[in-house]
């Protein structure tokens, strides 16, 4: 007997998150072999995994119609590495993933993949920015796919108002490795019977992305356009690397104050206009979201903008006529009502904090209804406030802590760059409002108190202090309860 | 029944009769085994992979009562096995099913005292061997059980025919051999779609149609009470072995594939067959049609084990393989011996070539293979096939993981958007922050996945509704109060009693959070003594604050989950209050998936007659969010996500909620809980207003848009 045939059974692995619908695409795929008269067998591992985790569904077909009563072939009911037909996709990192074990081989393997991420728990809970590199992953599937078929098939799924495992359905029937034409699948749609046309459209958006092959576009920003005055300041005094970020800058300082403020901003950073670029940049960028601090009357502001209510009912998807509720949810505790006070009262209600500690820690939950005139009057008073924010406490407090920080960059600057941007990039940590920018302030303190006022003090900026400095900047972001940083600056002393 | 998964449309095809072509799941293949079995009565406890195996039960239970059959949705394993009693005194056959082993552990009992006096009527258990990838237990494998209780373990290939034609053989052989009959299948074996011929369904001789005129005479032999233990204990192996061994012989339940390369051999498990088969092909030794080079012995029963089929198989071989899956190596031992008895020098290999523990894959068994291979190398079988093989698919092992040159972050499940049980875990998270950490319980259900990201709860986790029985001993140990989570599944599978009653019974002092969420959620939404609705419409009516305060709790307070600022009091309290004792808190909030599943349908019902819908949910101001994730590391909602940052002077990526948001509230509030940034706000869509509603609506948008709010 065993004289051995090279045909063999075609497979197709699908990776996808729990509640995706991979169990329909499968069974799809399924009913559209046996309508060809194919032999097929699908397997998958639910269980839990349906709760939104990463799981897979398998499916073997022969790609040969077998005469009835002829011997059935055995398949398999689990993939093998590297005897992976098809690899489908549901999601960018699940694609690398499945690249990772190997299921993807340049002899065979078709990847289609949408580009999409749905970020991991492990991703968002990062203190900073935790998202997995991408790049890897589209040069994986560059040197390991036989064929790729990639693009952003959650977008296509949207506009064709179908679940993504339709326009999966027609990436894989476009690819071409199965023997089933695409009618055969269109028709196992029709006979299923839900949701019919939008399952159609969004097949024919896979089928058609297939045949395209992949166009991610990068959406390009709109410049912001400053003041012109205040352009024409950065036009002539600032290296085009930076025009950018002032430009930026400029135009969201206006907005947060006034033109003042703006040129106030410019005048500070004149001091690195000529020197090394990497550090005008840096300084711009963290000067401007200094300035730019978070306070009530900025929150309100917000709040108020004209344009917000038309994008959150389009969010909401209501239609007009629909009316929408909007509800705000704010805590304020005593501290943040002291910081936007005129200095002299603030200072008098913060010292009343300070008396009574139970006091200073309490805050007011309170919920504003922005669609209501009164909740609106409320944060539009409030709004327009931020017109003497000069004189707050906060803004007094602010103002000294960004000098003392642009003198310490400057002192640096004269003997090492490495530090004088360390320090740039320490501004970073400070962002938010209650315990947020606490435990930042905490962090940018300690680091400093700790690394930067001793080297001060003797004027003996190493390049190993940038160094420090630097591993105390990740420390910060490791864990919220700042023992990671603690340790390190334990070390370094 | 699964609320979540309904086979209303599949069971239409267990009406299949003689001719038919079946095609469907396997779980679907073995009810339609135990119909044309005459099986007379059936039922089990869900849990994956047989979780659907309920549910089919369950929406075949007007098919199944037409036929004059029984079914039961079983409190828990050891019920269920209890139930196959009914086959001791009386000749009805009798099929239960339940997630293994840990069903099988609940079960034991009931299967010890149930296989010492052996039974009249056969009796049959369908196991979902929750073994190797996609399992969610611990991994102990079920032979060990079925061979220490002598109940007959089938392992079937998985062929749906195979599958159906077993079940039907287990009835035979259990009555054969007075033995009740395991049927072990692996996950993937319960959700292969496939398909088979069909027989016509057959209605038991007696049935809840035509019942028994008088229960059984007293005989003393059918009761586990001494002295007749004794005997049966002779039993088992002087009668009901060889009973059992001769039919599997006369009815070849094992297959034997001839193959010219005699002098070696394989004997492999029946669940494993197939990936077998599959790597002979790829090695160029067998055909993709099942034909091999090498002689194959497939165990479709792998307890007991036949001796002379084994040494007849073995006879004359240099060496055979012994694939056998998971430890200790039972069958393995068993050749060994066998081997020895019958005087034979083949060499056994097995546990030697292929790992001790573990999910034998393609990959793993691969490479046994070729060990096996190079150890006993037949002559005249090619080599060098063999070795491009292995050359390929390291390069595909490797290839993929050095191109990709980065690992992928996890992606284990979690809660689902809106989940009630969520938080729960927030706000213990937030006590923490205030009063230290405290030693907590964990138990099995959904709520299990705060031992995940971004909650990373739970000290231990022992079992089934053991959560708080886990935590006696923790207890008396802690300065602070321990807290024990349980699902009102897993309260009512057994925490009521090896829980609240035993923690009663010796005055502990510790906190237990039920998760009243109406259903055992994480099997797929099936009904519970506590449901809001049962599998006949009308509720069980069983209620869990009710029996609780029939036992005495001396505190108990009942706080609907989203209100977690409630519930950072209460914990704060259940904490620190001097009243001694169990301190109980019903952590109440209807499962997520099935709500919005009910409220689908009413809402579409709503829109249809133009009533008025409210569709809430939450939204980020990016403008005002810090981008420190405080938020998500509260609650790891799916909906809520993150995005680039607005701001181009920012570079940490801001949360964002996605359409999917169910607009569940927590969000809100977590932010008044935690004082987190003023960036979320709650929007609630109005449809179909009421005239009123839409002249205020008007008013309001007039006067804030004269104000400058836009439109």
């Amino acid at each position: 007997m065993t004289e051995v045939t090279n045909v063999r059974p075609t497979t197709l692995l699908i990776a996808a998150m729990g509640g995706e619908g991979g169990g329909v695409l499968t069974s799809w795929i399924v009913n559209a072999a046996r309508s060809s008269g194919l032999v097929v067998q699908a397997t998958s591992i639910p269980g839990v995994a349906q709760r939104t985790g990463a799981t897979t569904y398998y499916i073997e077909i022969w790609p040969e119609v077998l005469p009835k009563g002829a011997p059935k072939p055995v398949l398999a009911l689990a993939p093998a590495i590297g005897e992976v037909d098809i690899l489908a996709a549901t999601e960018y990192v699940e694609t690398g993933r499945m690249i990772e074990a190997g299921y993807v081989t340049p002899d065979r393997t078709t990847v289609i993949a949408s580009d999409h991420r749905v970020f991991t728990t492990h991703e968002k809970v990062a203190m900073g920015d935790g998202r997995t590199d991408i790049a890897p992953i589209k040069k994986a599937i560059a040197e390991r796919a036989r064929l790729a078929i990639v693009s952003d098939m959650r977008a296509l799924s949207m506009k064709s108002g179908a679940v993504i495992n339709a326009v999966m359905l027609g990436a894989i029937s476009g690819a071409g490795v199965l023997p089933i034409p695409a009618e055969t699948f269109e028709a196992g749609i029709r006979a299923e019977g839900k949701a019919v046309e939008a399952n159609l459209r969004g097949f024919n958006a896979g089928l058609a992305a297939a045949t395209a092959g992949s166009g991610a576009a990068d959406e390009n920003k709109s410049v912001a356009h400053a003041h012109s005055a205040l352009s024409h300041m950065i036009t002539n005094d600032f290296p085009l690397a930076a025009h950018p970020v002032l430009e930026e800058a400029v135009t969201r300082l206006i907005d947060y104050l006034d033109v003042p403020y703006a040129n106030l901003y410019l005048q500070r950073l004149e001091a690195y206009a000529k020197g090394d670029q990497e550090l005008l940049v840096s300084v711009a960028r963290h000067l401007a979201v200094r300035m730019g601090y978070e306070d009530i009357y900025r929150v309100a502001q917000v709040k108020v903008r004209p344009e917000r209510l038309a994008r959150i009912r389009a969010e909401a998807g209501a239609k007009d006529g629909e009316p929408i509720k909007v509800r705000e949810f704010f805590k304020p505790r005593l501290s943040e009502i002291s910081d936007v006070l005129p200095t002299g009262l603030g200072q008098w209600l913060q010292n009343v904090g300070i008396r009574n500690p139970r006091l200073a820690g309490k805050s007011w939950p309170m919920l504003v209804e922005t669609t209501s005139v009164s909740g609106y009057l409320r944060l539009s008073i409030l709004a327009g406030l931020r017109r003497i924010r000069r004189s707050s406490l906060r803004f007094g407090v602010e103002t000294r802590a960004i000098e003392s920080w642009l003198e310490t960059i400057s002192l640096a600057m004269q003997s090492n760059h490495k530090v004088a941007l360390e320090i740039s990039e320490s501004a970073g940590l400070i962002k938010g409002y209650g315990d947020t920018h606490q435990r930042g302030m905490k962090s940018y303190t300690l680091i400093m108190e700790q690394l930067v006022k001793p080297a001060v003090s003797n004027n003996d900026f190493t390049d190993q202090l940038a160094m420090q400095i630097s591993a105390a900047r990740s420390a910060a972001l490791a864990d919220p309860d700042g023992q990671t940083l603690k340790a390190t600056l334990e070390n370094a002393a | 029944m699964g609320a979540e998964r309904s086979f209303a449309k599949e069971v239409e095809q267990l009406r299949a009769g003689d001719g038919d072509v079946f095609f469907g799941e396997g779980i679907l293949a073995v009810t339609k085994g135990l119909l044309q079995s005459g099986v007379a009565y059936v039922g089990g406890y869900q849990g994956a992979p047989v979780s659907h195996l309920i549910d089919v039960l369950v929406d075949a239970e007007d098919l199944m009562t037409e036929l004059g059959m029984h079914v039961e949705t079983c409190a828990n394993e050891a019920a269920a096995a209890a139930m196959l009693g009914a086959s001791i005194n009386y000749p009805l056959r009798g099929a239960v099913t339940w997630k293994s082993i840990v069903g099988t552990n609940v079960a034991a009992d009931g299967l010890s005292n149930l296989c010492s006096p052996g039974v009249m009527g056969g009796a049959l258990i369908v196991v979902g061997e929750d073994y190797g990838e996609g399992a969610s237990i611990i991994q102990e494998r079920t032979l060990a059980m079925a061979m220490k209780s002598t109940i007959w373990l089938m392992d079937p290939r998985p062929d749906l025919q195979n599958i159906v034609d077993m079940v039907e053989h287990s009835f035979e052989m259990s009555e054969a051999s007075n033995s009740p009959v395991m049927m072990q299948l692996r996950i993937r074996s319960c959700h292969v779609q496939g398909e088979f011929i069909a027989k016509d369904n057959v209605s038991p001789d007696v049935g809840t149609k035509n019942k028994f005129a008088d229960p059984a005479v007293f005989e003393y032999d059918k009761l586990a009470h001494p002295p007749v233990t004794f005997s049966h204990e002779k039993l088992k192996v002087s009668a009901r072995l060889p009973a059992a061994q001769r039919y599997i012989v006369e009815h070849g339940l094992n297959e034997l594939i001839e193959g010219e390369q005699n002098s070696v051999g394989i004997i492999v498990q029946g669940g494993i067959y197939n990936i077998l088969m599959r790597r002979l092909h790829v090695m160029g030794l067998a055909d993709a049609f099942g034909n091999s080079q090498i002689p194959i012995l497939v165990l479709n029963v792998t307890h007991p084990l036949v001796p002379d089929q084994i040494t007849d198989f073995c006879a004359g071989k240099n060496a055979v393989l012994m694939v056998e899956e998971g430890n200790p190596e039972f069958m393995e031992h068993q050749v060994n011996t066998m081997l020895r008895k019958a005087d034979l020098n083949t060499s056994l290999h097995g546990k030697d070539v292929l790992p001790a523990a573990g999910e034998y894959t393609a990959d793993v068994l691969q490479e046994g293979l070729v060990s096996f291979l190079e150890l006993a190398m037949p002559t005249g079988l090619n080599k060098s096939g063999i070795q491009d093989l292995v050359a390929r698919s390291n390069d595909a092992r490797s290839g993929g993981k050095i191109s990709l040159g980065q690992t992928s972050p996890p992606r284990p499940p979690q809660f689902c958007t809106g989940c009630p049980e969520r938080p729960v875990f927030s706000a213990i998270k937030i006590i923490e922050q205030e009063v230290g950490k405290v030693h907590i319980s964990a138990d099995i259900g959904c709520h299990a996945f705060a031992t995940f990201e971004p909650f990373s709860m739970g000290n231990s986790i022992l079992g089934y509704g053991m959560s708080l029985a886990s935590a006696a001993a923790v207890a008396p140990f802690q300065q602070r109060r321990s807290i024990s989570i349980m699902g009102d599944g897993g309260f009512w599978h057994n925490g009521l009693t090896s829980g609240v009653v035993s923690t009663m019974l010796n005055a502990g002092d510790s906190i237990l959070i039920i998760m009243q969420n109406g259903y055992t959620s994480a099997t797929g939404q099936q009904f519970i003594p506590n449901s809001a609705a049962g599998r006949h419409k009308e509720p069980p009516g069983m209620d869990i604050g009710k029996t609780l305060k029939g036992l005495g709790v001396p505190w108990m307070k009942t706080i609907r989950t989203y209100s977690v600022s409630v519930m950072v009091d209460t914990l704060r309290e259940a904490l620190t209050t001097d009243v001694p004792g169990l301190k109980v808190i019903i952590a109440d909030g209807e499962c997520q998936l099935a709500r919005q599943r009910r409220l689908r349908g009413e809402n579409a019902l709503k829109l249809e007659r133009g009533e008025r819908v409210v569709t809430p949910r939450f939204g980020v101001d990016d403008e005002i969010c810090s981008g420190d994730h405080a938020c998500i590391r509260l609650s790891g909602c799916p909906s809520l996500g993150i995005k680039d940052n607005p701001n181009p002077l920012k570079s940490d990526p801001v949360a964002t909620v996605e359409p999917s948001c169910v607009g569940c509230g927590l969000c809100g509030e977590v932010t008044h809980a935690a004082t987190l940034c003023p960036s979320f706000y709650q929007v609630e869509k109005v449809t179909n207003p009421g005239a009123f509603e839409s002249m205020m609506q008007s008013l309001r948008k007039g006067t804030i848009s004269m104000l400058g709010g836009g439109k």
